[in-house]
């Protein structure tokens, strides 16, 4: 969990958000009972390792970047959120896989890399944020058309519409449109592997 | 280095034409880069670079880390057993046949294609193509179980199978058979490659699949030497041997997981020093206090100082290193 925002915190910030988890509290259970139900077929697990790993990239990219506070207070505000969210992200992923009885990875399983003065500037992490969460928001709508389980699917749609939001703040922020496309491209697994692979020592 | 890479894959392949020979005959065991007077080490094909550039002054026998240890189980004279998996010194221990095993460094799976790339291989997905020419070690030695266990964690595994047009005994066979062209594509160690990348280009196995690679080594129980063995077990485990392996390619161990025993004084204001007593703090991140960071100094494996920040609330301590997090059960009381 973020060290300095808690599920509390963001439950009293408005009715909206806290509603916003609620429906996330829902989209994990089902991924939990996913796990706890028929096994799941290996692409499903590889799409789920996958996406394990996207989360932790994600919850590394934000940690770093709150760490460096060269955010300004506007985006470290909405930086904490987001890191808050990739942590409950990774827990619901993660857990379709240890109820598979298969051990996910953790953070310390990863070296991440990032491109130069990624977390010098408010700018360079605004750039940045944007690359990562539309490549992101591409993994989990390649994983939407791919998976076979209906569960694991319901599951991760309401993570891609969370990580739409986060694409959709740094745009905004970068000055460009906060959404434009009806229809976002998604990512095939070996797109978005290759993609992940470039932030990966 | 074109001409030397090939010329050392072409000897290496007719060295294991004579070790196929010579186990025929009834041999013991696999190839011996030096015989000197120091101790016998059996260690798994991966480490046959590295090893003699920590001590030359041994006798090593390379070769699989599961040959090696039926060869051990069976008497085979050796001092240590190098393995590039924990189960199989595991076993050996189980058995009474070495003492306990330690973990002393890990490694990560690659695949490498030959330099001219015919097969026009970027990424591991494109080793499902039909055509593609694939060489793996067999799933007998540890490379080999660790390419199923990638290939079945990418979902990857009946379609990439479905090219495999050989089955080596080691992963430096895997690695000639690339070398010399004879097929488009092998599963290696990334040690493998950093080596001597020579004849090869590197794809890279994706993070979210590689398996955990750790490598265990182990004195034989009835080794005449225990003592030159635990020193080389030693040089093996220190700062300069850990870097040569890393120089290598290898990975160091990764921190264990940090535990907090006890922590004192038990309350105390904005500013002040507080000591952390516990284990496995090398390599300490962060530490928080109920969630605000505070300054902190690794003083030992087993002590932390911390400085209270001044914003900090009463609340439980949490050390955090790249492997996990321990959180003390009591509150630090503040104020």
């Amino acid at each position: 969990m973020s060290a300095s925002i808690s599920r509390a915190q963001l439950l009293s910030r408005s009715a909206k958000g806290g509603a916003a988890l609620l429906v996330a509290g829902s989209a994990l259970g089902q991924l939990v009972d996913t796990a706890a139900a028929a096994p799941l077929p290996v692409s499903d697990l590889a799409y789920t390792r996958l996406l394990v790993g996207a989360e932790l990239l994600a919850a590394d990219f934000y940690a770093q970047a709150i760490a460096a506070a060269n955010a300004g207070a506007s985006v470290a505000r909405y930086l904490k959120i987001a890191a808050f969210n990739e942590q409950e992200h990774y827990q619901a992923v993660a857990r379709v896989l240890t109820g598979a009885g298969l051990r996910p990875a953790v953070a310390g399983d990863f070296e991440f890399s990032y491109p130069d003065g990624t977390f010098d500037t408010v700018g360079s992490i605004v750039t940045f944020g944007l690359q990562l969460e539309t490549t992101i928001l591409g993994a989990y709508l390649g994983a939407l058309g791919a998976v076979q389980t209906d569960t694991v699917r319901t599951g991760i749609a309401p993570i891609a519409a969370c990580e739409a939001q986060h694409a959709a703040y740094f745009a905004e922020v970068k000055g460009l449109k906060a959404f434009s496309l009806s229809f976002p491209p998604a990512l095939t697994i070996d797109q978005a592997s290759n993609a992940f692979d470039a932030y990966t020592a | 280095m074109r001409f030397s890479r090939t010329t050392a894959h072409l000897a290496l392949l007719l060295a294991l034409v004579a070790l196929c020979a010579s186990a025929a005959a009834g041999g013991a065991s696999a190839t011996s880069a030096r015989a000197t007077a120091g101790l016998t080490i059996y260690a798994g094909s991966s480490m046959t670079t590295v090893l003699p550039q920590i001590d030359s002054g041994n006798q090593y026998s390379f070769g699989s880390s599961s040959a090696l240890a039926t060869q051990i189980k069976n008497g085979a004279p050796a001092d240590v057993f190098m393995s590039a998996n924990t189960s199989a010194p595991a076993a050996l221990y189980a058995a009474g046949v070495v003492e306990k095993p330690v973990n002393f460094i890990r490694n990560t799976l690659a695949v490498v294609v030959p330099k001219s790339n015919p097969a026009g291989i970027k990424s591991i997905y494109d080793l499902t193509k039909p055509g593609v020419k694939i060489a793996v070690a067999a799933p007998s030695v540890p490379v080999g179980a660790y390419t199923v266990t990638v290939l079945n964690q990418m979902g990857l595994n009946a379609a990439i199978q479905a090219n495999v047009v050989t089955q080596e005994t080691s992963d430096a066979n895997v690695v000639a058979k690339v070398a010399l062209g004879q097929v488009d594509a092998g599963f290696v160690y990334l040690s493998d490659y950093v080596i001597d990348p020579g004849e090869l280009t590197l794809v890279k196995v994706p993070a979210w699949a590689q398996p955990k690679i750790t490598y265990a080594l182990a004195i034989v129980t009835k080794s005449p030497n225990q003592a030159a063995a635990q020193a080389w077990i030693d040089k093996v485990l220190s700062p300069a041997g850990q870097a040569l392996f890393v120089k290598s390619g290898f990975l160091p161990l990764t921190a264990p997981v940090p535990a907090i025993a006890s922590f004192s004084p038990a309350k105390a204001t904005g500013g002040a020093t507080v000591t952390l007593s516990g284990t496995n703090f090398t390599g300490t991140t962060s530490v928080t206090i109920q969630g605000v960071p505070a300054k902190f100094k690794v003083v030992s494996p087993a002590r932390i100082t911390l400085t209270v920040p001044t914003r900090a609330k009463t609340g439980t301590i949490t050390v955090t290193n790249p492997s996990g997090t321990a959180t003390t059960v009591k509150q630090l009381r503040i104020g």
